[in-house]
């Protein structure tokens, strides 16, 4: 029964973290935008975020290490302090898009008023994560978000043309508008590889004190969690290639993303997605603000986890309050989350190799890892991927502002 | 890792400290090396704490040690009890001067319903 439960780490990492905001907004437009053109970008994006995440979670079950306990002790102080700074930026932008995403789906169910809800989420956050185990936040939003499922039926209910779907898995180019289409290319691979999912799986592994024994499950959880997510990814994709794409609509409200499986399934399917929708973006704020106290925490060397409880790692729960004031203070500007989001994203992107890199060299360390180093699949692949995050991250910024942000 | 070989700066420089009973307490920050030309340089003491930030980046270290406090610690050598993927140290962290930010902040947050949860 106990590796079941384990499995939810996976469930929510893949609802919470796999399918956040980013995904929602970039696979939906993608969709909307494409079709079903680049349906095979996200089997590569899963594949990448699975050999990640699989190498960070065997780190922190042999060695006890999370990311950035590695990233300080591999690339050195300096660099060190250079990804945790631009790591705490682009943590803090995430945080707020998912804290607006939040606000929106609360106004969505509710019809209240956003800004009242931004700071209701934040009182909200703030309590549950100071009074529930690491457990049960993990399984509370998990499970909450499976409701997200609501898009599969959608996608298959709506009867897209399921062979141009399989074309779309065959890797091409768009003829029509390339550097737009690279440009979506990128935000599907970043929205996939976030960084933040990371140092949360990681430090998560952590707080579930994770020990060699523990690496069989932390591969079905990367495997079997991210493929869920994917499978969500895949029919965002389907349902806004089917929905939007032809009408004209590029989905830039979160609410416009629920009403694609509202369109085929009803009232029903409109407030599951608004319900989904809550957990995912929700579960996924939990994630990033954790994420932005395990990385100050571990590059200071502070005690840290929700399992030391806020009094045996005190300044760790300062900083994640601290953190969701911060990220309050920015959605209250009224600043849209949609074009937060897209921002947090490409910005993610850039700052991927620092911490992708120190993570491969420690897995490949026989002084920590013993026989439970890098394999050799793990090796090619790792090398496959530090390859393509190079190229992402170097082309994310100037396709950026190529495309104006995917505006044309 | 063999007991009686390591490298210093691969695994002990900016790896994390534990105390007696496994508390985290700082990352060593730098290390103090004592010996002069034609001698055996040996390392004397970790050096833990923002205060020392400053010399391994520059102004953009100052300004981060700055932000975090400024302090400066030194635990000697002698004090390490065992080296593996953490430093280890013999005795607690407070006795050793480490983990003060904690320490100075927990009857504030001890005073908040549910910290101890």
């Amino acid at each position: 029964m106990n590796k079941i439960f384990g499995l939810a780490l996976g469930i929510l990492a893949a609802i919470g973290g796999f399918v956040d905001i980013g995904d929602l907004v970039f696979n939906t437009a993608a969709g909307a935008t494409f079709g079903y053109q680049l349906m095979w970008v996200i089997p590569v994006g899963v594949v990448g975020i699975i050999v990640f995440s699989e190498m960070c979670g065997r780190v922190a079950a042999v060695s006890g290490k999370a990311v950035f306990d590695a990233v300080r002790e591999r690339v050195g102080f300096k660099a060190a302090l250079g990804a945790l700074v631009s790591s705490e930026v682009v943590n803090l932008m995430t945080l707020a898009a998912e804290l607006g995403g939040v606000a929106i789906s609360l106004q969505l169910l509710s019809g209240l008023e956003y800004r009242w809800l931004i700071l209701l989420a934040v009182v909200g956050f703030a309590v549950i994560i100071w009074v529930t185990s690491f457990d049960w936040l993990e399984r509370g939003f998990g499970y909450g978000g499976l409701c997200m499922l609501v898009f599969a039926v959608a996608a298959v209910k709506l009867g897209p043309d399921w062979t141009k779907v399989g074309k779309g898995f065959i890797p091409h180019i768009a003829h029509n508008n390339p550097t737009l289409y690279a440009y979506f290319v990128v935000g599907l691979l970043g929205a996939a590889m976030t960084p933040y999912e990371v140092y949360f799986y990681s430090s998560g592994g952590v707080e579930e004190q994770w020990s060699p024994k523990d690496i069989g499950l932390n591969r079905a959880n990367a495997i079997v969690g991210y493929a869920l997510g994917g499978t969500l990814s895949l029919a965002l994709m389907i349902v806004g290639a089917t929905v939007f794409l032809g009408h004209g609509i590029s989905p830039e409200h979160l609410g416009t993303i629920a009403l694609g499986a509202g369109d085929p399934l009803g009232k029903i399917g409109l407030l599951l997605a608004l319900v989904g929708i809550l957990f995912a973006v929700g579960g996924a704020s939990i994630d990033t603000v954790f994420s932005g106290a395990y990385n100050l925490a571990q590059f200071c060397g502070w005690e840290w986890g929700r399992y030391r409880h806020p009094k045996g790692a005190p300044r760790f729960a300062l900083t994640w309050l601290v953190l969701l004031v911060l990220a309050m203070g920015i959605v209250m500007t009224g600043v849209d989350a949609v074009v937060l989001t897209e921002y947090a994203v490409i910005f993610s992107v850039v700052a991927l190799p620092l911490t992708y890199v120190p993570i491969l060299l420690v897995a490949n360390d026989k002084a920590y890892m013993g026989r439970y180093g890098n394999g050799r699949v793990a090796n090619v692949l790792g090398l496959v991927y530090l390859v393509l995050i190079m190229v992402i991250a170097l082309t994310a910024i100037p396709l950026m502002v190529l495309t104006n942000a995917g505006q044309n | 890792m063999s007991a009686t070989e390591f490298d210093v700066g691969l695994h002990v420089l900016d790896h994390q400290l534990l105390d007696k009973d496994g508390r985290r307490c700082g990352n060593v920050d730098d290390l103090a090396i004592e010996g002069g030309p034609g001698e055996v340089p040996e390392v004397v003491a970790l050096l833990v704490g923002p205060g020392y930030w400053g010399p391994r980046a520059g102004w953009i270290g100052r300004l981060a040690g700055w932000i975090g406090g400024g302090a400066k610690v030194r635990v000697e050598w002698a004090e390490v009890e065992k080296i593996d993927s953490a430093i280890h140290l013999k005795r607690d962290a407070t006795t050793l001067g480490l983990g003060r930010g904690d320490d100075r902040l927990r009857p504030y947050v001890e005073k908040i319903p549910g910290a101890g949860r």
